[in-house]
């Protein structure tokens, strides 16, 4: 492929799915710079990726794909680099700024799908996006029954800590 | 409580945007970037019209104290055969040749460049093409380098007919400067196709960043 041509889908597949991209940051890091770093890392292995595509799964699927699996390597890359380092200061301003806009319930569901380990995350994020069972196996490469076992739990979990912090609000 | 409504809640986003751009972040990011990337340029700048004016100045000295006959002075030199000095001669064009393609270069990429403005898309627009500038100029560099090598080989086959060198030191000298020719164009070449479109892809995804920020 020729890099204008694989500049030109990675623009298009950027402008067209960052928000994608956005959602997969939030659920993977927690600080600015983290979302940056990570941003940055996912675009990377995005670009990467236009050459293999072959066009035999959807666009999202692949980016969704290609963005889970770099932020899963990206947060095990992270946990070594911290467990290495007593300090993290940086004088790096990230580039990433939260909007302005508030949305405490959206806070609240992010938070809840931080504290899964890393494929649930990835499963929430694809369920949420509206990816059936067979969608997400073939993304995450496990099998459809072992995604709906791991889904059913998520959801009854996720379900139950709603029902809390609504009972808390009472 | 049903799942459904963490649905609602999760779909609540597309509404609004997760993220804007710190611009004045990636302008600094930017701005950071080429000090680096310019420091680099300047040194690889520094080697060639050093090592362009030690070549001239030596090949100078020599033309002139064989002007001025310095050979019939000292009993171990002789004087200039014509060949010799044709052969200085074109050493010295084949160094300024190299040394004025790399000054012309420059020269027209800057006026290329050229812009009263200095946003943060201007400058990352400006970045953008002087990487592409300097990946394209070392994509084939070995046509390039040929001159300068050929300059240094006559020299040195110059030097050592004047000092009396056996001619099997030059022999195994042009082998060593071929070696060296194909060592630098791979080196080039690999700074092109690593560290330089490294560059360039973080470049692009930083513009991209800039493009609709909205998620």
């Amino acid at each position: 492929m020729k890099p204008d041509e694989q500049k030109r889908i990675f623009e298009e597949w950027l402008a067209e799915y960052r928000g994608l991209l956005f959602k997969v940051v939030r659920a993977y890091a927690f600080t600015l710079h983290d979302q940056d770093d990570l941003f940055q890392e996912i675009a990377t292995q995005v670009w990467n990726s236009v050459p293999n595509y072959r066009g035999d799964c959807a666009v999202t699927t692949w980016i969704y794909r290609v963005a889970l699996y770099a932020a899963m390597a990206w947060t095990k890359k992270e946990q070594r680099h911290r467990d290495n380092q007593q300090s993290m200061g940086s004088d790096d301003r990230p580039i990433l700024q939260p909007s302005s806009h508030e949305n405490p319930q959206l806070d609240w569901l992010y938070e809840q799908i931080a504290q899964l380990d890393g494929i649930d995350r990835s499963l929430t994020l694809l369920m949420l996006d509206g990816f059936s069972y067979r969608e997400i196996a073939a993304t995450m490469g496990i099998s459809p029954n072992h995604v709906g076992v791991k889904l059913n739990r998520i959801k009854q979990r996720l379900a139950e800590q709603l029902k809390k912090v609504q009972e808390n609000a009472i | 409580m049903q799942f459904e409504d963490l649905q609602v809640i999760w779909n609540s986003q597309h509404d609004r945007p997760l993220y804007g751009v710190d611009e004045a972040g990636l302008h600094q990011i930017l701005r950071t970037n080429r000090v680096r990337f310019q420091r680099f340029l300047f040194w690889q700048h520094v080697q060639t019209y050093g090592s362009t004016l030690f070549v001239l100045t030596a090949i100078g000295a020599i033309l002139i104290a064989n002007s001025f006959g310095v050979a019939d002075k000292i009993d171990s030199l002789r004087a200039l055969a014509g060949w010799e000095v044709v052969a200085l001669w074109v050493a010295m064009i084949c160094w300024l040749q190299f040394a004025f393609a790399v000054y012309l270069g420059e020269k027209m990429r800057k006026r290329r460049e050229q812009s009263n403005t200095h946003s943060l898309r201007e400058d990352l627009e400006k970045e953008i093409r002087h990487t592409m500038y300097e990946i394209k100029a070392r994509r084939n560099p070995l046509l390039g380098f040929i001159p300068p090598y050929l300059g240094a080989a006559l020299f040195v086959l110059v030097v050592f007919g004047l000092t009396g060198i056996s001619t099997w030191f030059f022999v195994v000298f042009v082998v060593g400067m071929v070696i060296a020719l194909l060592m630098e164009s791979r080196s080039q070449r690999q700074l092109a196709e690593q560290k330089m479109t490294h560059r360039l892809r973080d470049l692009e995804i930083l513009q991209e960043k800039l493009v609709d920020p909205k998620s």
